[in-house]
């Protein structure tokens, strides 16, 4: 699949959403799988979209770019934001708590990390790079194409 | 793009997106519910027609609920799919609201 370029705005993740849809039927991942996919997409695209740029007054683009092989579905997101390891901000310590107690946050990287198989973050050239990767099943790896 | 139905049946408030609910339609549906959120009011939010809803529908639930909650209300989520009641479950967020499969029970829930 050709990579994906969109501005860092909210009504971008209605495309975002599609793409990675079309990612996953490629894929071959069934129903669940797919949908946990593009809510883990979908809650880090929002967080670099609202923390990374629209909060800090800054604009940028979301690049998002599919990558098959036999044995997985990568992912990989890129925006030109402040630099920004999601992972620091996973508190597990606010799933235990009653509702009405937790602050009102934070809970889409918890998503993210507990609907993926792998999730991963790297800074390369000035870029944050999240990189979220999802097992495909079983025998339904075609050729690579990604 | 998310659409809302908002109809009153057996003076209970049903409240029916239609659509997506991520970051961007979560603050339509909320600024759609919480003016509807009057003192001792009752509320169903029937959730049929959302195939799709990221934290920002959950965080929207969140204060709605608050808001009613705090009015003397009550809120009851009817029609969640698997998937919805997956990210709930996952969050606590299943155990926390009233929930009912069909709009019917949810009704009558309120009588």
């Amino acid at each position: 699949m050709e990579p994906l370029t969109v501005p860092g705005t909210l009504d971008s993740l209605t495309i975002i959403g599609q793409y990675v849809n079309a990612a996953a039927a490629a894929a071959g991942l069934d129903k669940k799988i797919a949908y946990r996919l593009r809510l883990a997409v979908d809650e880090i695209a929002t967080n670099i979209i609202v923390h990374g740029y629209e909060e800090a007054g800054r604009a940028g683009d979301v690049l998002v770019r599919a990558a098959l092989d036999q044995a997985t579905l990568t992912i990989t997101l890129e925006d030109t934001a402040i630099p920004y390891d999601p992972r620091n901000r996973l508190r597990p310590e606010h799933i235990d708590r009653p509702i009405e107690d937790r602050p009102i946050g934070g809970l889409g990287v918890y998503l993210t990390t507990e609907s993926v198989d792998r999730f991963e973050y790297e800074y390369v050239g000035n870029r944050n790079r999240n990189i979220i990767i999802m097992n495909r099943p079983k025998g339904a790896g075609s050729p690579a194409t990604g | 793009m998310i659409e809302i139905i908002v109809e009153t049946i057996q003076q209970v408030i049903v409240v029916k997106p239609a659509g997506e609910i991520d970051a961007s339609s979560a603050a339509v549906v909320q600024q759609k519910v919480l003016p509807l959120s009057v003192p001792g009011c009752k509320i169903i939010l029937d959730m049929s027609g959302v195939a799709y809803m990221s934290s920002a529908g959950l965080r929207m639930l969140l204060s709605v609920y608050r808001q009613i909650s705090g009015n003397k209300g009550r809120i009851v989520l009817v029609g969640l799919s698997e998937e919805l009641k997956d990210t709930m479950s996952m969050t606590g967020f299943l155990d926390f609201f009233t929930v009912h499969d069909l709009l019917e029970a949810g009704l009558q829930s309120f009588s």
